[in-house]
């Protein structure tokens, strides 16, 4: 017999038919009727100015973390739920901290996704669209530092730490054709005893005087070319070499991505794992300036309990989780930063319901949940409903497009907005299902 | 205001035509009320043409056999007229040849109706014709499929992107109890709100078509007696404009239909400008020119496009420059500069030809004892010498194969993970660099891959084969330069090209199969006409579904021939013979090489081919394309006539003329350096080399880094070395088809002041600043080495005086030479290629 394979699965005669069937008609399968189409599209034509969030903060948990032993604890967990400090909400054993805070934080426990994979799925996560090898699409991050532009010399947009491996997730938190400026900025792991940000402080060698003595010199060997060629990319490169200068000279920028500035104290708080010092980092960058900061510090697919999940969720993946965002509540909310930044703590798809041969539960995008909170939102409430094993959305389906529309509302950003590609092909910022446009989540607000 | 100074430059010219013609000369006009528009061209003693239409007097040898009315005669009576045209006080005739004027075409809603459609602009893609319509209501994009449109008319209901099935309430556009209320009546004319605004009046032409329409019943009509009655191309008459603002020029257009017959279809389409800044066009077809620049101007109609190129030019210069053709490819740049009134710049220098070259040929910048050879040799034929030089080089095939790695996208995620397989990849493309092998070969073995091919692994990004429909738009980007994506979902929006044309490609995708394991799987098709075995899908499972009719499609090649497989026979096989065959396979390719040694495509973005987006020299684009055919599309002979060319050798230095010229060639433009041949250079000129980590956790890569020595444009694993000089310098990380982006970023201007590339080989022991001052050097030897290094060209007195001047100032001599160098590499005359 041949082991026929396409896709990491071996493919079975049903699967066959599976595939040709999902081929055929995945957009109009979504288990969304035209009325509930014809609501969202009516719902946009309503008031489309928000709050005045500045910020937000993703929390990225790569990998997809099982919902159901997480923010939507369920009878197939190994875990049990416990109270909250909210009245009828529970969520897993795993996170006692977060639960002692759940009326800082709404879970929404309907979200429903695209991307049987991880690639694709982060693309769809990242952007709210299908992955589509002849575009690339904005993320996030890039259309809200588009749209709020940069403060203080700061960038707007920021991935801490950035990938080392795996890069292809980070071209899908890129700025695509909106443009190099709206690219993050790539910060490196600070949990790393070497961390440093080369590019933002001028190497040790390089004093005053040198600096006043390149630029003499390159004045000198330009002059004779730039004369000859004036060009628009000269005076482009110049503008950027003008705030080159000016994030390199103004304190606040190099500070800012100093974590030595921080006790010790408060750097063990947050964990001294990439998760911890890169929210710790997150909250840095978006006091003095950033608009938006994926908090990327569970790299390589940590969430990814293909094998052993409840000792994976148990051991290693809630606890920097539940420490984390923990206190990263508690610090914003000390520093009044709490109610002008958005938080959200997300994969890019939930876990199976059942559990795997290996004790490992697989990938599973129709269903899973999501915290989020601060910047204005209303917490302490869930918001939609899975069935009893989290497997199916029952309530209040919820797409990438209304989380991204809620986000914009939050910032006082326009989510029925469209932008045009370069090839004029016009693309919603915040996309739902079936093309609709996204919809702010109405509880929150 | 406008129209008094156009009517004195007419008037001007009128006095100085030598000659005046009528176009067209000979006509042959057909059926009931047939009509052709006429222009009257005056010839001027420059050689130049203008339209006297305007001012002209039309007279009918026979006042009885029709009409004329502002230069259109509709023709009333068979038999032979002749048409009289006086203008300037010479004339000119045409012989009209009427014939079956009795005869009335029966009503045909693909012609009638759709006409009116396109002309008032409601079935244009920013209108009905949109992806999903407007307001509900969708018309196909220039009424491309007739009986859609009329269904939607007829019928009603809301269109979905991905369903057959009509969505909503269905009601009818047109009234049949109650005509004058049609919807597509009162819409039009405002009577209802109509966020499209008016289109027509009441008292129209137009208007009272329709009402007639939908008073007879509706009807569908004629289809239009099949495949011959289909128009297959719009002519536009003059083939180029090239005026100054405030000239005027009518259009005139035909249509050619599939039978070979042709109509007057001048006011039967919609005219619009693709840059009113420049030209402006009104509905009846006359252009005027506003200010200069280049645009076009589009006509649609029968589903069709058509478009003229327009060039409004400043002020004639009065001595055009003599300039010799080296080659085909001077004649064609050479011809539209003189017609635009653009003089080309001079000769490129030596150095800066020799740094050109160097860098387009070989990805390098020359070395300083080879710059100074060069500068110094009095040989008239170096330039051609150099150039034999450098494509026999090994460098040649390094940069070569670099390039055809970003096409083909050879990295190792987008090829399946595993290392060996990578380099399997890689090794195939730079054989067919080294041995320049046909493109053809190439094209077929890459997108008919089968079995353990090294080229198969591309099919196998994350050891996962794609969807069929993105396997097959990455190969026609790639090989065709179009772009079908857009009609994945929906007809193209700006193109002829529909869904069905898009799925009927990937059919040819659609029988792919990985089989084994990891890593030894193969790539095959399933075979046509068997079955492997009991427990396997018969081949049925594996067709291709169409989104919207949810039935399987059968592969289809583009002209729409269905393609019949004997047993046995592979799809994608036929696929690459078509494609290879195809004539946009050798423009998109030449297209592609031209680009990389201007820095644009003749078609630009280079794969981006669609009759919106037209090339810029047409005919030069076809020559090349022969070219490469003739010389059996082998690389070499293209890039050996590119860079032979005197264009191609201009320097950068604009003149009066041509500073702000950005598509015609007449000067070199500076191109941002490519990443890693900019980090292969500051290796160069400093004399450090960089050393290249793997950015990733895995013993399995060959100990962490790449060999000592490996220059960055030979990492054929580029996506595993990570370094934020490529990031920021714009290297593609090749999981989709890649587009560089070199322009300039804030992280490159804080990379350049703080950076470790620019900061840390400055002063390396053995590096080459370093070395000489060891040495004992003087300051100007080396300055010299330094600028012939980074330049091909020795500094200026003046620039070497200042350099000294600057050195001396400094703290110490060392710290003055370490930042002298940086300044070298910190230069916008380094980072970039000119």
């Amino acid at each position: 017999m041949y082991l026929l394979k396409r896709g990491c699965l071996s493919q079975t005669r049903d699967d066959w038919g599976r595939r040709a069937f999902l081929r055929a008609g995945s957009l109009s399968l979504l288990g969304m009727n035209l009325a509930d189409a014809l609501r969202l599209q009516a719902a946009t034509g309503t008031a489309k100015k928000g709050g005045k969030a500045k910020a937000c903060i993703l929390l990225f948990l790569e990998g997809g973390p099982a919902q159901m032993d997480t923010f939507d604890p369920k009878p197939n967990s190994s875990f049990r739920p416990i109270a909250t400090n909210v009245a009828g909400i529970q969520v897993s054993e795993l996170l006692p901290k977060l639960a002692k805070r759940m009326d800082k934080l709404a879970l929404i426990r309907s979200m429903s996704s695209f991307g049987d994979d991880h690639p694709q799925a982060v693309h769809y996560a990242a952007t709210g669209h299908l992955h589509n090898p002849a575009m690339q699409f904005p993320s996030l991050g890039a259309v809200v530092g588009k749209e709020l532009g940069s403060a203080n010399s700061m960038p707007p947009y920021a991935i801490v730490p950035r990938w080392e491996s795996g890069r292809q997730y980070q071209e899908y938190f890129r700025s695509a054709f909106l443009g190099p400026d709206y690219d993050p900025m790539l910060v490196p792991d600070p949990s790393k005893e070497n961390f440093e940000v080369t590019d933002l402080s001028l190497p040790k060698s390089v004093s005053k005087a040198v600096v006043e003595n390149r630029r003499a010199f390159l004045e000198v060997v330009d002059r004779g070319y730039r004369t000859k060629m004036a060009s628009a990319e000269h005076a482009k490169m110049d503008k950027f070499t003008q705030n080159a200068w000016e994030m390199l000279l103004t304190p606040g920028v190099r500070d800012a991505f100093d974590l030595s500035k921080e006790s010790q104290k408060t750097r063990e708080a947050y964990g001294l794992d990439p998760v911890g010092q890169s929210l710790l980092l997150a909250r840095r960058l978006v006091e003095a300036g950033t608009r938006f900061v994926t908090a990327a510090g569970f790299h390589g697919n940590s969430w990814d309990t293909h094998s052993n999940n409840d000792a994976g969720h148990r051991d290693k993946l809630t606890p920097p989780l539940d420490r984390g965002l923990s206190t990263l509540i508690d610090d914003m909310r000390a520093r009044g930063l709490w109610e002008e930044t958005i938080v959200i703590a997300m994969g890019e798809f939930g876990r199976t319901p059942e559990i795997n041969p290996a004790l490992g539960r697989d990938h599973w995008p129709r269903c899973w949940a999501l915290a989020l909170g601060g910047g204005g939102l209303k917490t302490g409430q869930v918001i939609g409903a899975s069935d009893e094993r989290a497997a199916n959305v029952v309530d209040r389906k919820t797409s990438i497009g209304d989380l991204f529309a809620t986000v914009y509302k939050a910032m006082g950003i326009d989510w029925t907005a469209e932008y045009m590609t370069p090839v004029g092909r016009p693309i919603k910022i915040a996309n739902s299902f079936d093309d609709a446009t996204g919809e702010p989540v109405r509880e929150l607000f | 205001m406008r129209a008094a100074v156009w009517l004195i430059a007419a008037l001007a010219m009128a006095q100085d035509a030598v000659s005046v013609r009528v176009v067209p000369e000979k006509v042959v006009l057909s059926g009931h009320g047939a009509s052709q528009q006429f222009l009257v061209m005056g010839r001027y003693a420059d050689g130049s043409e203008r339209d006297l239409t305007e001012s002209a007097t039309l007279r009918l040898s026979d006042a009885g056999a029709g009409e004329i009315r502002g230069g259109r005669l509709i023709a009333s009576r068979d038999g032979a007229v002749k048409i009289t045209a006086e203008a300037a006080g010479r004339r000119a005739s045409a012989e009209v040849m009427v014939m079956r004027s009795g005869e009335r075409k029966p009503f045909s809603f693909p012609r009638d109706m759709v006409e009116i459609l396109t002309r008032r602009g409601c079935n244009g893609s920013g209108c009905h014709g949109g992806v999903k319509g407007q307001g509900g209501f969708k018309l196909s994009d220039n009424g491309i499929h007739p009986k859609e449109d009329y269904r939607w008319i007829v019928e009603g209901g809301q269109f979905q992107v991905l369903s057959g099935e009509a969505a909503g309430e269905k009601r009818p556009r047109i009234d049949r109890a109650n005509p004058e209320q049609s919807l597509l009546l009162v819409k039009a004319t405002m009577e209802a709100t109509h966020g499209g605004g008016p289109r027509f009046r009441k008292d129209s032409d137009d208007y009272r078509a329709i009402l007639n329409w939908v008073r007879e019943g509706a009807a569908y009509g004629e289809e239009g007696s099949g495949a011959a009655a289909r128009v297959t191309r719009l002519e536009i008459y003059p083939g180029e404009i090239v005026m100054k603002p405030g000239e005027k020029q009518r259009l005139l257009v035909t249509a050619h239909y599939a039978s070979g017959a042709t109509e007057d279809f001048t006011h039967k389409v919609l005219y619009a400008s693709n840059d009113t800044g420049v030209a402006r066009v009104d509905a009846g077809g006359v252009a005027e020119m506003v200010e200069p620049g280049e645009t076009a101007i589009q006509v649609k109609a029968a589903g069709r496009t058509g478009r003229v190129g327009v060039g409004v030019i400043g002020k004639a210069t009065a001595s055009y420059p003599r300039v010799s053709a080296n080659n085909f490819i001077d004649e064609e740049v050479l011809a539209k500069l003189r017609r635009f009134h653009i003089a080309p710049s001079e000769l490129s220098s030596d150095g800066e030809f020799l740094r050109r070259v160097c860098l387009d040929l070989t990805g390098r910048v020359p070395p300083p004892e080879r710059a100074r050879e060069f500068l110094a040799s009095r040989d008239p034929d170096k330039r051609r010498k150099v150039i034999e030089a450098l494509l026999d080089s090994p460098e040649y095939v390094d940069y070569w194969s670099f390039r055809l790695s970003d096409l083909f996208r050879v990295s190792i995620f987008p090829v399946g993970i595993n290392p060996k397989w990578t380099q399997d990849y890689y090794e195939w493309i730079r054989d067919a660099v080294e041995r320049d092998r046909p493109y053809t070969e190439v094209a077929k073995e890459r997108i008919g891959a089968q079995g353990y091919s090294p080229a198969t692994r591309h099919y196998l990004p994350y050891l996962v084969i794609p969807p069929p429909e993105n396997m097959m738009g990455e190969q026609m980007r790639v090989f065709l330069g179009r772009r079908f994506d857009c009609a994945q979902c929906h007809d193209h929006p700006y193109e002829e090209w529909t869904q069905d044309q898009f799925w009927g490609l990937t059919a040819f995708f659609g029988p792919m199969f990985k089989l084994g394991g990891n890593p030894n799987s193969v790539i095959f098709d399933f075979p046509n006409g068997k079955e492997l075995a009991a427990d396997v899908p018969s081949p049925v499972d594996l067709r291709v579904v169409h989104p919207r009719t949810k039935k399987p499609v059968e592969p289809e090649l583009l002209d729409g021939t269905k393609v019949a497989f004997a047993e046995n026979e592979f799809p994608r096989g036929k696929l690459s013979e078509w494609v290879t065959k195809h004539p946009f396979f050798a423009e998109a390719a030449v297209n592609r090489i031209w680009s990389l040694m201007f820095g644009r495509g003749i078609v630009d973005p280079v794969d981006d081919f669609r009759s919106t987006n037209p090339p810029t020299h047409p005919r030069l684009l076809a020559r090349l394309a022969e070219e490469f055919r003739r010389g059996d599309h082998r690389f070499k002979h293209v890039i050996r006539l590119i860079v032979s060319s005197r264009v191609y050798q201009l320097s950068g230095e604009a003149n009066e003329t041509n500073a702000a010229d950005r598509i015609n060639y007449s000067h070199a433009l500076p191109r941002p350096l490519d990443a890693e041949v900019l980090l292969d250079a500051i290796a160069d000129v400093t004399g450090v080399r960089e050393r290249f980590v793997v950015g990733m956790n895995r013993g399995e890569w060959r100990g962490g880094k790449a060999p000592a020595g490996t220059r960055a444009i030979q990492l054929m694993e580029g996506d595993i070395y990570a370094t934020p000089f490529f990031d920021a310098y714009g290297r593609p990380n090749r999981f989709s088809v890649p587009e560089r982006d070199a322009s300039p970023k804030l992280a490159q201007a804080l990379h350049v002041l703080a950076g470790t590339t620019y900061n840390d080989r400055l002063w390396a022991p053995g590096s080459r600043v370093y070395e000489m001052h060891r040495r004992g050097a003087s300051d100007g030897e080396i300055i010299e080495e330094v600028y012939l290094a980074a330049f091909a060209r020795k500094a200026s007195e003046e620039e070497s005086a200042a350099i000294e001047r600057l050195i001396a100032a400094s703290e110490d001599r060392e710290q003055g030479l370490r930042d002298f160098l940086w300044a070298v590499i910190s230069s916008r005359e380094f980072a970039e290629n000119h």
